[in-house]
């Protein structure tokens, strides 16, 4: 389940950026790595909210800095839903 | 059936870094000046930290000529403590009656009042709350000292200033001072607080609870709001503001305030008034995605713009001159960018865009209405300021700035802003015969 949920994340975030998801790893760095700016790292937000109807923190979103990291916000997230 | 008044504008009262009144303000835009200072907050001796801004300065409302006893019955009130934002709504409701030539002396003058702010008060309340409780806290008397002794100490200590952080107190104190008798109402909308006070103002006048309204807000940037935007990462940390640019970097606040008077054609013309321009409409929508983040890629921001053509009976064909927030953060700028090129098309030559907040930094909750001013100041001089700051467009916002001024024959022109929150606004003026 969790693996399953790193692997969506991570090829949702692909698909934004428009790289194969196989070019991503956990530690992949969103700024460094990636070129992801503020700009995209929005798009990424609305696009796993939209997926996993989940609500990610205003103040959480700059914090986020690589893949693995979007991938655990995500299963937190999915933790705190009620069942 | 009743006939639905028209509702002009007929005084302008500008107040910010570069200028008080509408001529200076006015003849300072053209020249292209700012006034940008490094401010330094400090706790006692201890710097908090340093934040650029456009500063007012030599700012003194006793030299407004408002009656001093009005004045001195708020500094009562307030026990000697200066509410610098109270003070400007104060005054730039002076310069727009003063520019509108109304008498709001006589008690029956017929004004409304509609005053729009973010957090007024905030900051008194918060530092005599923080140094209070510092005092009773880590000070001597802790050990002498119940805690029901401390709460009440606590609650007489700081009770005076978090009333006033209430809006309402406010709204009375402005009133009094203008004879204001008639609808009044205190709005929050964050950033786009000045159109839907503009908005409010409009339909108070259509509804005949007012034949004239006064609109105005402020904003005094203290080192509250520093932190948060701060926090947030994006304060411009070189003091310069560059809208829509690939090298925005930020926000840089802007001090100071504004105020226009609305009012019904019919009682302006009778009076013989200079007409701005009438408010033909607004357009509103409320996206409530996040409260400091755009939803980029949603279309609240383009139904707020649509809404306002459909409201005024507006095509965007007529509109001459458009003023984006433009407040040089990359993402805000984006999703306003985009909202934009939907709405008129990419890399268009009209309708002319240009922003202000280059020249007199970001007045948060008077933001709107201050460039509201400047642009209705742009419409009455034919004149369109260029945008300052703005020679490196970011190639993603598809925008094309004024870059240098330009004199044009305009008749419509649209104020837009995509506050916190997802409070899109817009609103169109339009040039009366």
């Amino acid at each position: 389940m969790a693996e399953d949920i790193s692997q969506e994340v991570t090829e949702l975030i692909a698909n934004v950026i428009g790289k194969n998801a196989s070019e991503l790893k956990p530690d992949t760095n969103f700024w460094n790595d990636l070129g992801i700016d503020s700009i995209k790292a929005i798009e990424i937000t609305v696009a796993i909210e939209r997926r996993f109807k989940v609500r990610i923190r205003d103040e959480q979103i700059p914090k986020i800095s690589t893949v693995g990291e979007a991938a655990e916000v995500v299963k937190q997230a999915l933790e705190k839903k009620p069942k | 059936m009743a006939v639905v008044p028209r509702v002009v504008i007929t005084g302008v009262g500008p107040l910010s870094s570069i200028g008080i009144g509408k001529e200076k303000f006015w003849k300072n835009i053209l020249d292209k000046k700012t006034n940008i200072k490094l401010e330094e907050f400090s706790i006692d001796d201890e710097i908090w930290d340093k934040y650029y801004l456009h500063k007012l300065e030599d700012f003194d409302i006793n030299s407004f000529g408002i009656e001093k006893d009005k004045l001195d019955d708020i500094a009562e009130w307030k026990e000697g403590e200066k509410i610098r934002d109270l003070e400007y709504l104060i005054a730039s409701i002076k310069l727009a009656l003063d520019d509108s030539k109304i008498d709001y002396r006589k008690e029956d003058n017929k004004i409304g009042l509609v005053l729009a702010h973010e957090n007024l008060g905030l900051m008194p309340f918060g530092l005599k709350v923080s140094n209070i409780s510092y005092e009773l806290l880590i000070g001597k008397k802790q050990s002498e000292m119940s805690k029901k002794v401390f709460f009440e100490k606590l609650y007489k200590s700081f009770i005076k200033s978090g009333y006033d952080v209430q809006s309402f107190a406010n709204l009375f104190h402005v009133a009094r001072v203008f004879n204001v008798h008639e609808y009044s109402l205190f709005i929050n909308n964050a950033c786009a607080s000045g159109l839907y006070a503009i908005e409010v103002a409009s339909e108070i006048i259509k509804n005949r609870q007012a034949e004239k309204v006064v609109v105005a807000a402020s904003d005094f940037p203290d080192i509250y709001k520093y932190v948060w935007f701060r926090d947030l990462g994006i304060y411009s940390k070189d003091g310069i503001l560059r809208p829509f640019s690939s090298d925005a970097n930020g926000f840089v606040f802007g001090d100071g305030g504004a105020a226009i008077v609305m009012e019904n054609i019919e009682s302006a013309r009778k009076r013989g008034a200079e007409i701005y321009a009438e408010y033909l409409g607004g357009g509103f929508d409320l996206e409530g995605w996040k409260i400091t983040v755009p939803q980029i890629g949603g279309k609240s921001y383009q139904g707020a713009i649509k809404k306002a053509f459909d409201h005024s009976g507006t095509g965007k064909e007529e509109i001459d001159l458009l003023c984006p927030h433009g407040v040089g953060s990359k993402p805000i700028d984006y999703y306003e960018a985009n909202a934009i090129t939907d709405t008129f098309g990419k890399n268009l030559k009209r309708p002319f865009i240009t922003t202000f907040k280059p020249y007199v930094g970001h007045n948060l909750g008077s933001s709107a209405l201050l460039e509201t001013v400047i642009l209705l100041l742009a419409l009455r001089n034919n004149t369109v300021p260029p945008t300052l700051n703005s020679n490196n467009t970011d190639p993603r916002n598809n925008i094309s700035l004024v870059q240098e001024k330009i004199e044009t024959k305009l008749k419509t022109v649209m104020k837009i802003t995509g506050a916190f929150a997802g409070f899109n606004s817009a609103a169109i003026f339009r040039k009366t015969n």
